[in-house]
């Protein structure tokens, strides 16, 4: 009894002396402070700030080449939007010019005759718009918004005639958990998502490839610890480290970016120690698996960063994609903890959606780590 | 001194290309990516499913249910017998909103009154919220717009189709040549501070200035071997158009790569690990990649984020491509973009070295 008794509490010394060095070797060298700290509040700032899908002010050039009273009216109404700014354009070649030359976004044509036409029977009038479809996302604003704009001409012109145009059919359109539609509030967890596989792939991926390649391996596994104090050795002071930079992750979106919490602190803290297990597992594996930092932080970079940014919902929506990258999507931790983070931010605590969803994690966190057991086992031998 | 820069160029392309599989690591991985992300970086709306609770039933209700199911945009149409059943959907993002044919819409209709739909939408993907939005108001008010004697023309110009790809595929050709240049130059001097060389090369014949330029020259030959690649692959293969000038385009590349492989350089002198360089890399390839229009339009951002995309090389490559590609736009507003990028090229170039001399020394 007492002997099970002393090897448990040796386990444990052995397991808190590699503890204990893993976490030295992270809280003396600056930079992890920096990268807990500083890094993650930057890239939340410039994803906060830098990145939104809300079209603000679009510029345009508008030419009028019929001079009458509705074609002025169209036109001011274009100038007193404030969804557009309007720049001066004299003719349609110089309108054309600024939007070939990426000055505007859209030249809007009023025709001569427009005005005639109008009024005239048997004819129609013609409002031109050219728009610079390069940029798709934008163009596709710019088309709604010179809709409404039209519509509303429309619909003051009939007034004035006294024959309103009652819209007959009207959609009324209600956004839940975020009734504004604003885009940073589904991209500032993204970009938590983001900050979270930074912090668990990319810096465990190097930890053990840097042993190799400075040969402080073999002193590591000359040493009583077995693999599993190893792995855990290895693991928790960087567990710790993501948590912190998660902390101040939520605490700037709450306070900085007013985003809402309408969920429980338990589930959000829940939730990323929950990825955590994929994302540090999968940095692991991969720094057993390579012999060289460059090679190691090169896989992490394709397989853990670029699929967090690209793959995994966050700035771009997933069904949309062709299926057999919508099939792809599916094996990446990272799609998980987005709907997670978004439905915890946003809806509140639906265990209905969050539990399928940590489960995955779990079981893939748990594949990373048994792989990475047996790598490390192999070389043991 | 030229004999001497050649031979540290020679030197350190074979460092860089001396391992087959660091030769595939630089050209393999990026050419997946292209494949990858011109597939996933999409801001269309596509298959969308809209969750329909019918409390019509009658032939109006009926009849935007099939205009919905003909379009080619909705791809699913579940149908719920009340809200409360249809919410669960949307909660497991099955459904992107809910579409409530209140009853009555039908005899509104056919007795000339207003009649209302309601739209419910997944405000956590706000952005195809909105454009599922947009689409079911269009395809709604068609189907009950009365004729009228005028009319709004538009002309997608550059980009007929709006297709995604077009817009996507010339901005990676930039993306991906700041990756490759920024890796190789910042990972370079750490290198060889780890294992040790660095003392060894710095006691060469060679000065600390031609090393630096040694070590800037090779990523320009890699971007642009690459960059050629993706000319090939995004005009040939995804037939998006080349409308602009060879030589400016080369030029565009190698300013650019220049100016990436000065930053790279810069944080190479500065770090004493690779890791640290890695890091580094990654802190600057981030606010540039975000800071450029890359993923959204520089017009979205803050006036002050806004004046930060001048100085980034990124934001300018950008414009070139799409000037480049799409637009065709005159030599002359191309020269505008090729300027700075010249100018902050030299900077980038400038500090490194006076760095990497001063660290040499």
């Amino acid at each position: 009894m007492s002997d099970t008794l002393t090897r448990v509490r040796s386990w444990w010394q052995q397991l808190a002396a590699i503890m204990i060095k893993e976490g030295k070797q992270v809280t003396r060298d600056p930079s992890s402070w920096i990268i807990a700290v500083v890094l993650p509040l930057t890239f939340l700032f410039l994803f906060g700030f830098g990145i939104s899908l809300d079209t603000t002010v679009v510029k345009i050039a508008v030419v009028r080449e019929d001079g009458g009273r509705d074609a002025r009216a169209f036109a001011d109404a274009l100038t007193s939007s404030r969804w557009f700014l309007v720049a001066p354009a004299t003719d349609r070649r110089s309108g054309e010019r600024l939007l070939q030359d990426q000055n505007v976004k859209a030249v809007v044509v009023i025709p001569a005759e427009f005005g005639r036409r109008l009024y005239a029977q048997n004819t129609t009038a013609q409002v031109q718009v050219l728009v610079d479809g390069a940029e798709p996302n934008t163009a596709n604003y710019v088309h709604g918004y010179v809709g409404a704009i039209w519509s509303g001409f429309l619909a003051a012109r009939g007034l004035e005639q006294g024959s309103p145009i009652a819209a007959p059919v009207s959609l009324e359109v209600r956004y839940w958990y975020n009734a504004n539609a604003v885009s940073r509030w589904f991209l500032i967890p993204g970009s938590m998502t983001v900050i979270m596989t930074l912090l668990g792939t990319l810096l465990t991926s190097l930890v053990i490839a840097r042993e190799y390649e400075r040969g402080t391996l073999e002193a590591l596994y000359a040493t009583p610890l077995t693999r599993g104090q190893i792995l855990i050795g290895k693991t928790l002071p960087y567990f710790l480290l993501a948590m912190v930079s998660m902390a101040v992750c939520v605490l700037t979106a709450l306070l900085l970016f007013q985003l809402p919490l309408r969920g429980s602190f338990l589930a959000l803290g829940l939730v990323s120690a929950v990825f955590l297990v994929p994302a540090l597992g999968q940095g692991l594996l991969i720094s057993v698996t390579m012999r060289t930092q460059m090679a190691a932080a090169q896989l992490g970079l394709m397989t853990g960063y670029l699929p967090a940014m690209m793959l995994s919902g966050f700035l771009f929506d997933i069904h949309s994609m062709p299926p057999w990258l919508q099939a792809i999507t599916l094996a990446i931790p990272a799609r998980y903890m987005n709907v997670s983070l978004q439905t915890v931010f946003l809806a509140g605590d639906l265990w209905s959606v969050l539990i399928p969803n940590m489960l995955f994690m779990l079981g893939v966190g748990a594949l990373f780590f048994g792989l990475t057991w047996r790598r490390l086992h192999k070389r043991l031998d | 001194m030229l004999q001497r820069l050649l031979a540290i160029v020679r030197k350190e392309l074979i460092t860089m290309l001396r391992d087959p599989r660091a030769r595939l690591a630089l050209i393999i991985p990026p050419i997946i990516q292209l494949f990858i992300f011109s597939s996933a970086a999409t801001m269309e709306v596509k298959n969308i499913a809209v969750a329909v609770v019918d409390l019509d039933r009658g032939p109006y209700a009926l009849d935007v249910q099939q205009r919905l199911a003909g379009s080619r945009s909705f791809t699913r149409l579940p149908p719920y017998a009340n809200v409360a059943s249809a919410r669960g959907a949307l909660e497991r993002e099955q459904v992107i909103g809910i579409l409530v044919l209140p009853s009555g819409f039908s005899a509104d209709r056919a007795a000339g009154r207003p009649a209302s739909a309601q739209l419910l939408l997944d405000g956590r993907r706000s952005n195809a919220a909105q454009i599922t939005a947009q689409y079911v108001s269009t395809i709604m008010a068609a189907g009950a717009a009365p004729a009228a004697n005028a009319e709004v023309v538009i002309d997608n110009w550059f980009n007929p189709n709006l297709d995604y790809r077009w817009f996507m595929l010339p901005n990676l050709v930039g993306m991906l040549s700041l990756g490759v240049a920024l890796m190789i130059t910042a990972l370079s001097v750490a290198r060889e501070r780890e294992l040790g060389t660095f003392d060894q090369t710095l006691v060469s014949p060679a000065t600390p200035f031609e090393i630096a330029l040694g070590k800037l020259l090779p990523p320009l030959l890699v971007a642009s071997v690459q960059a050629t690649l993706y000319l090939l692959i995004v005009t040939l293969l995804y037939g998006v158009p080349f409308r602009g000038n060879l030589l400016v385009f080369y030029a565009a590349v190698l300013t650019f790569a220049e100016a990436c492989a000065g930053v790279g350089l810069f944080i190479s002198s500065l770090v004493h690990t690779q890791q640290q360089a890695f890091l580094g890399a990654f802190a600057v390839l981030l606010p540039f990649a975000l800071l450029s229009g890359f993923a959204t339009p520089v017009e979205n951002m803050p006036w002050w984020l806004q004046f930060v995309t001048t100085i980034n090389p990124l934001a300018h490559m950008l414009r070139l491509m799409q000037g480049l590609f799409l637009k065709g736009a005159s030599v002359a507003s191309l020269a505008q973009d090729l300027v700075k990028l010249l100018e902050i090229a030299l900077c980038t170039t400038t500090a490194a070295v006076l760095l990497f001399r001063r660290k040499a020394a």
